[in-house]
């Protein structure tokens, strides 16, 4: 299955956010457990050996005083390594002695909270305590020993920033896959989108994306070049075929002229000849029969040669379009049972090239509707319309499908479109087929009116 | 009385031909020759024949513009052009140039002089090949004034979207004009409608001429 790109993408980005802060998180409780653990036991053991001292004490002289000189004796000297604090309190809860910072124990106090035990409490103020309390022995006093989570953990991470940590990540996640989208995502898909909409051999991509990263440019440089050489190669093609076609009329009308001011008059003189010999000869009735026979020869020629030239360039093509025109539809009329209506507007800006393409799809459109379309009827008009020349061939024929592609119609040996698509793009016009099935059959030329070229 | 006649043609053999054709008839009188349409145009202005023989292609000048040229130095000579194709177009071309007779090279020697007399009698004489489907005897159906100036319009190349733009008529009506027309001649277009008119009379040739 194919993933979109932004999606791998931000799987990639965020997957591994998350995981390593899950595992920071999972550090981080461990690491809590312990120190839990590690704080009851210290305050559990001070509190129960302070409370042993004091009842072992308590059986000789005790008093106030000496309590007072025992606290400045021997648990000063644990205020040094205490992270909290450590106080000997009577059963209501008066502290007796202490060490710096158990005045916190009045707001902590109650009578509910067990002895030789540890356990976790708060103060009003948030603070965290882990806190063991031990009676000393018969005296009715209690040891109280406590650290303090702030002091002990300090800046360490705690939970409830919890939340917020994961904001920051995915926010930093989302920043990334915006940056790639913008200059990796983005550029890619215009870079597809440029290139699925390219017209190879005639349009090119833009040649630089500043937007793009550096392997994002590069690709687009290397289609830059590649839609380059193709129009290279279209115009080359173009050229090669316009020779191809130039040239072809060029010796087309070159062999009909030869024909016509060679073949075609030397029989003609050729006839002429036979006709005032026959004259000449009258009363030798078998020489006149052979000339005869001979004369008749000659006119079949002339006519064979008249046919020749028509086929590869009418003589008469010099009189110009419209009456070219006339002419093809008057002679083909002659030959098949299709009525022929040509329409030149007047003043129509035509160069010589235009007339012979116009001319040539006209003949192939004609031809393709008597033979193919069955058409009895055809309309051959040329017109000019807000600055271009317009040539429309339309007939009443059974009409095809024109969604066949020109290039397979080409392929299977139907040469006839295509050729007039090529006649009308070397003189870069367009060419088009409206065509249904039934609806008979419109050919449509556009050229831009202009005498530049002759 | 005899016609004098000068022969304009490119091409040696068929000019030779002509020639012997023309010189057959004892009231022709061949005066002068040119092998090219500029020769041709000297030789008519400085002979003054009745009759031109033309050849549609020659070299330097070709028949028709030389015909137009001529009619433009106001000669009396009548034109006939020559020619060794049959496309209907040259005929049209060459009467409204004004030409008076069209006659193919293959023409018979009859033909020929047939041509040359009847042109030089004022009157118009087409190849019976370019204007085939003609019947002398056929006398066609008079054309009503509006269908004379349609088919006036259209002899001169008017399309039928500015003949009825210049007769203040609908194109749909031009159409109308054309097909009764095409219908009385018996044509099957506007050059063989075209002809037919000027064969039968139905139109005079001058009236074509630009």
């Amino acid at each position: 299955m194919k993933k979109h790109l932004l999606i791998l993408l931000t799987v990639a980005i965020l997957l591994p956010s998350f995981a390593a802060l899950f595992v920071a998180g999972l550090g981080i409780v461990q690491h809590r457990r312990a120190m839990e653990m590690v704080a009851e036991s210290y305050v559990k053991d001070i509190a129960q050996s302070v409370a042993t001292q004091i009842e072992f004490d308590w059986g000789s002289r005790f008093s106030m005083a000496r309590l007072h000189a025992m606290a400045k004796f021997h648990w000063l000297a644990f205020n040094v390594s205490i992270p909290g604090w450590l106080a000997i309190i009577d059963s209501e809860g008066r502290i007796l002695v202490s060490t710096a910072g158990a005045e916190i124990l009045s707001s902590l106090w109650n009578r509910e909270i067990p002895v030789e035990t540890a356990l976790e409490l708060e103060s009003p103020e948030g603070e965290r305590f882990t806190l063991a309390v031990y009676p000393a022995g018969t005296t009715g006093w209690f040891v109280v020993a406590a650290v303090s989570w702030d002091k002990l953990m300090g800046p360490m991470i705690k939970f409830n920033r919890w939340p917020l940590l994961v904001g920051l990540i995915g926010l930093l996640g989302l920043l990334s896959v915006y940056a790639l989208w913008k200059w990796l995502v983005a550029p890619l898909r215009n870079l597809s989108h440029e290139v699925s909409t390219l017209r190879w051999g005639s349009d090119l991509p833009e040649k630089e994306d500043p937007m793009a990263v550096f392997e994002v440019d590069r690709l687009r440089k290397v289609i830059y070049h590649l839609a380059q050489s193709a129009i290279d190669r279209a115009q080359l093609m173009k050229r090669y075929v316009s020779d191809i076609v130039k040239v072809q009329e060029e010796e087309k009308s070159r062999l009909a002229r030869e024909i016509h001011d060679g073949p075609l008059q030397e029989v003609t003189a050729l006839m002429q000849q036979i006709r005032l010999a026959r004259m000449e000869l009258e009363g030798h009735e078998e020489s006149m029969k052979r000339l005869l026979l001979a004369e008749e020869e000659a006119q079949v020629a002339v006519r064979d040669l008249r046919a020749l030239c028509d086929e590869l360039s009418p003589p008469w093509l010099e009189l110009g379009l419209k009456e070219a025109l006339e002419e093809l539809a008057e002679r083909i009329s002659k030959h098949f049972n299709v009525t022929i209506q040509v329409e030149v507007h007047r003043g129509i800006c035509l160069s010589k090239d235009m007339s012979l393409a116009f001319f040539r799809v006209v003949q192939e459109a004609i031809h393709n509707s008597y033979r193919h379309g069955k058409a009895t009827k055809v309309n051959v008009k040329v017109y000019e319309s807000e600055g271009y020349v317009f040539l429309e061939v339309s007939d009443n024929g059974i009409g095809f499908n024109p969604s066949l592609d020109v290039e397979a119609l080409r392929l299977s040996g139907h040469r006839g479109l295509a050729n007039m698509s090529e006649r009308m793009s070397l003189i870069g016009g367009s060419f088009e087929v409206f065509s249904e099935e039934g609806k008979g059959t419109t050919v449509l030329c556009k050229v831009s009116a202009t005498c530049a070229f002759a | 009385m005899t016609i004098r006649v000068f022969l304009a043609d490119d091409h040696p053999m068929t000019r030779a031909g002509l020639r012997d054709y023309i010189k057959r008839e004892e009231d022709f009188e061949l005066v002068g020759e040119a092998e090219d349409g500029e020769e041709a145009f000297k030789g008519i202005k400085e002979k003054q024949p009745d009759i031109a023989l033309l050849d549609i292609r020659m070299p330097k000048e070709n028949g028709v513009a030389l015909t137009r040229r001529l009619a433009a130095e106001g000669l009396e000579t009548k034109v006939i052009i020559l020619t060794s194709y049959d496309a209907k177009q040259y005929v049209i071309s060459s009467l409204r140039a004004g030409a008076k007779g069209f006659v193919l090279k293959t023409a018979s020697p009859e033909e020929l002089a047939k041509a040359i007399r009847t042109v030089a009698s004022g009157k118009l004489y087409l190849d019976a090949e370019v204007s085939s489907s003609v019947h002398d005897d056929f006398s066609p159906e008079p054309l009503s004034n509006r269908e004379r100036e349609v088919l006036l319009k259209a002899a001169k190349g008017l399309s039928s979207k500015e003949i009825a733009s210049e007769l203040y008529i609908s194109e749909r009506t031009v159409h109308a004009h054309l097909a009764s027309i095409y219908d009385k001649l018996g044509a099957k277009n506007k050059t063989e409608a075209m002809l037919l008119a000027l064969k039968y009379g139905v139109v005079a040739l001058e009236e074509l001429i630009e």
